[in-house]
């Protein structure tokens, strides 16, 4: 074995090794970058019969915990899904429970905890902020049924 | 829209607010596409390395290592196999970075016996290939049974005093090299520490779950940080005595920084407090020079680090002797290495197990070390990842914490090889000649693809 076949070799091994490392960084690119944004496409607004005459949030109504959570506004109108035990994680990410993918939607942006009183909703530092009820939430805020929560395009309330 | 997921219209009779639509999506089996494509990558990685090994040491290819790299390929394509049928949604990246990072440390301690002329089962690698299948055995053992992390939980107090046994067991033995940390069973000796490291991160992700708010939400506000109460520091000065009486008792600087550095680390990212990590880095400091003063054999590590080419340290007992042909080995291997099986990485004391990283610097050179660096810090990132997306709070602080103990072990050691830090003697995790070491890494490799996949792994709803 030459000492030129060896140095090449020697030089192939190490680049190969970087090759399974540059892929390895490649497949993970998405969750290092962030989800790549997508515009969402001008759809009409699907004609959903809300319901009819929602009953107002009384503080009565808070003791029960939401087990639901209905999208009320954004592509999505009308999809219910149900709650998760103790955990939802809401953002553009893939990893999250609930993903919602609009120019307004930060990777991780805002989380529900379920705690003994109800769920609680966290903003994860987002770009452009979680509303409840049309206030930023800054910090983390116990949420009443029936209450709009609105992340970039889309609002959703919790129901029981 | 949502091209893959596949809906389910509810069946049940409910109030007439719309069709009621469920979405669930299922992650196809991508993730475990890639991993199979990544590991073959990673199985002809390591057989190049062995090939180049035995071209560079003995001039030509000796087939008797293949059978047994054959069964190391097959146990880890078992494990990807065993992961596409219970963890399907588990991080494809985890399984194909410790199998390099393996596979090399098999190569280069095949190296030094080449260069030792050990046969048979006196060579370190063919125990190494022994250990590395058990270890192998055990992670499919882990993913398999294990299907719920949160079992741990319920076991968190076991869990504890099973950590505390493993680290006292071996005040009771023989001490190996100074330090007491070793089990000796006639042939067989271990490192029961290493498995402690596993067990105590499961017991502090538990303690510090429940305890959380009180060590969180209460405290005094001194400048921009608020302190704790005098009262909740009990935990951080246990986990602080019982670091330092394993500095003391076993004479092991580097277990008891990992296990110290482990619990801040935890309690930091579970309350969210720098305070903490200012206290601890306190006691730390203070513990450090203490020890540095009263135990003599810490004493010589930090002179050995801070003049190694004095003669005293050179040639004295317990000196620099080691530390110095490390890092002349590194500086031979410069920035390409002087080629597998080219270099004299054999001269350094311990070079298959402490002093590993600076034989693979040797003959990788830089830049084969740094893609080394790259591998663990790719491995670490995904633990963190894992913990970050993490759906509980105690699966989030457990894949933290053991994402965590690698990162940290990694930088002890090469920090000490490299004399950043001064020299302790911990393994190299996944490349190191060491069953336990082994045994414990692969667990740790086992539990994190078991929290990826529950991560990843429930309904979930795109909106796009």
């Amino acid at each position: 074995m030459g000492d030129l076949t060896l140095f090449i070799l020697r030089l192939v091994f190490l680049a190969v090794l970087w090759v399974f490392v540059f892929i390895v960084v490649f497949a993970l690119r998405s969750d290092l970058f962030g989800q790549r944004v997508r515009r969402l496409p001008a759809t009409a607004s699907a004609p959903f019969p809300t319901e009819p005459a929602r009953p107002a949030a009384t503080p009565r109504q808070n003791a029960v915990v939401a087990s639901r959570l209905v999208i009320t506004g954004g592509a999505k109108e009308g999809l219910q899904i149900d709650l998760p035990e103790e955990f939802l994680s809401i953002g553009r990410s893939s990893d999250s429970g609930l993903v919602i993918r609009d120019d307004y939607t930060s990777t991780n942006h805002a989380r529900l905890l379920r705690t003994e009183k109800g769920w609680v909703l966290e903003d994860l530092d987002s770009t452009n902020g979680t509303l409840l009820d049309g206030s930023r939430v800054s910090s983390p805020t116990q949420v009443p049924l029936n209450t709009p929560i609105t992340i970039g395009t889309t609002t959703f309330e919790l129901r029981r | 829209m949502t091209s893959p997921t596949s809906s389910v219209v509810d069946a049940a009779p409910r109030p007439p607010l719309t069709g009621t639509i469920r979405l669930r999506l299922r992650a196809p089996s991508r993730l475990r596409n890639l991993e199979l494509l990544l590991l073959l990558g990673a199985c002809a990685i390591n057989a190049a390395a062995i090939l180049l090994v035995q071209l560079g040491a003995i001039g030509h290819p000796d087939w008797s290592l293949a059978t047994l790299g054959i069964g190391l390929s097959v146990l880890v394509l078992a494990m990807h196999v065993a992961l596409r049928v219970v963890a399907s949604d588990a991080d494809p990246f985890l399984l194909p970075i410790a199998t390099v990072l393996n596979g090399l440390g098999i190569a280069m301690i095949y190296r030094l016996d080449l260069a030792k002329g050990f046969e048979g089962w006196d060579m370190a690698s063919i125990r190494q290939i022994a250990w590395t299948s058990i270890a192998l055995v055990l992670a499919i053992a882990v993913i398999v049974l294990l299907r719920n992390h949160r079992v741990l939980y319920r076991f968190r107090l076991t869990f504890a005093l099973a950590g505390i046994v493993l680290l006292v067991i071996p005040v009771f033995f023989r001490p190996v090299n100074g330090a007491n940390i070793w089990v000796q069973l006639g042939p067989f000796s271990f490192q029961p520490g290493e498995i402690g490291k596993i067990a105590l991160a499961v017991f502090f992700a538990g303690f510090l779950v429940t305890a959380r708010d009180s060590l969180s939400m209460i405290g005094r506000k001194v400048l921009w940080m608020t302190f704790p109460r005098a009262r909740d520091l009990g935990p951080l000065l246990v986990v602080f005595a019982a670091s330092m009486g394993v500095l003391v008792f076993q004479k092991d600087l580097g277990t008891a920084l990992l296990y110290f550095g482990l619990f801040l680390v935890m309690l930091y990212v579970a309350t969210g407090r720098s305070s903490w990590i200012l206290l601890g880095l306190g006691l730390f400091l203070g513990g450090a020079f203490a020890a540095s003063r009263v135990l003599s054999y810490v004493g010589g590590r930090i002179d050995a680090w801070l003049e190694p080419f004095a003669r005293a340290n050179y040639e004295g007992n317990g000196g620099s002797y080691q530390l110095v042909q490390g890092l002349f080995g590194l500086s031979n291997g410069g920035l390409t290495g002087t080629g597998l099986g080219l270099g004299r990485p054999d001269i350094t004391p311990l070079a298959e197990s402490d002093y590993i990283v600076a034989s693979l610097g040797e003959e990788l050179g830089l830049v084969g070390l740094f893609a080394i660096l790259a591998l663990y810090l790719l491995f670490v990132s995904r633990g963190f990842r894992i913990g970050f997306a993490g759906q509980d709070d105690f699966g989030r602080l457990l894949a933290v914490g053991l994402a965590f103990v690698v990162g940290l072990q990694v930088f002890i050691v090469i920090g000490g090889v490299t004399r950043v830090i001064p020299l302790t003697g911990l393994t190299t995790p996944f490349l190191a000649a060491g069953g336990s070491s082994l045994v414990a890494n692969w667990m740790i490799v086992a539990l994190l693809l078991r929290l990826s996949d529950s991560v990843r792994h429930q309904p979930r709803t795109v909106i796009e």
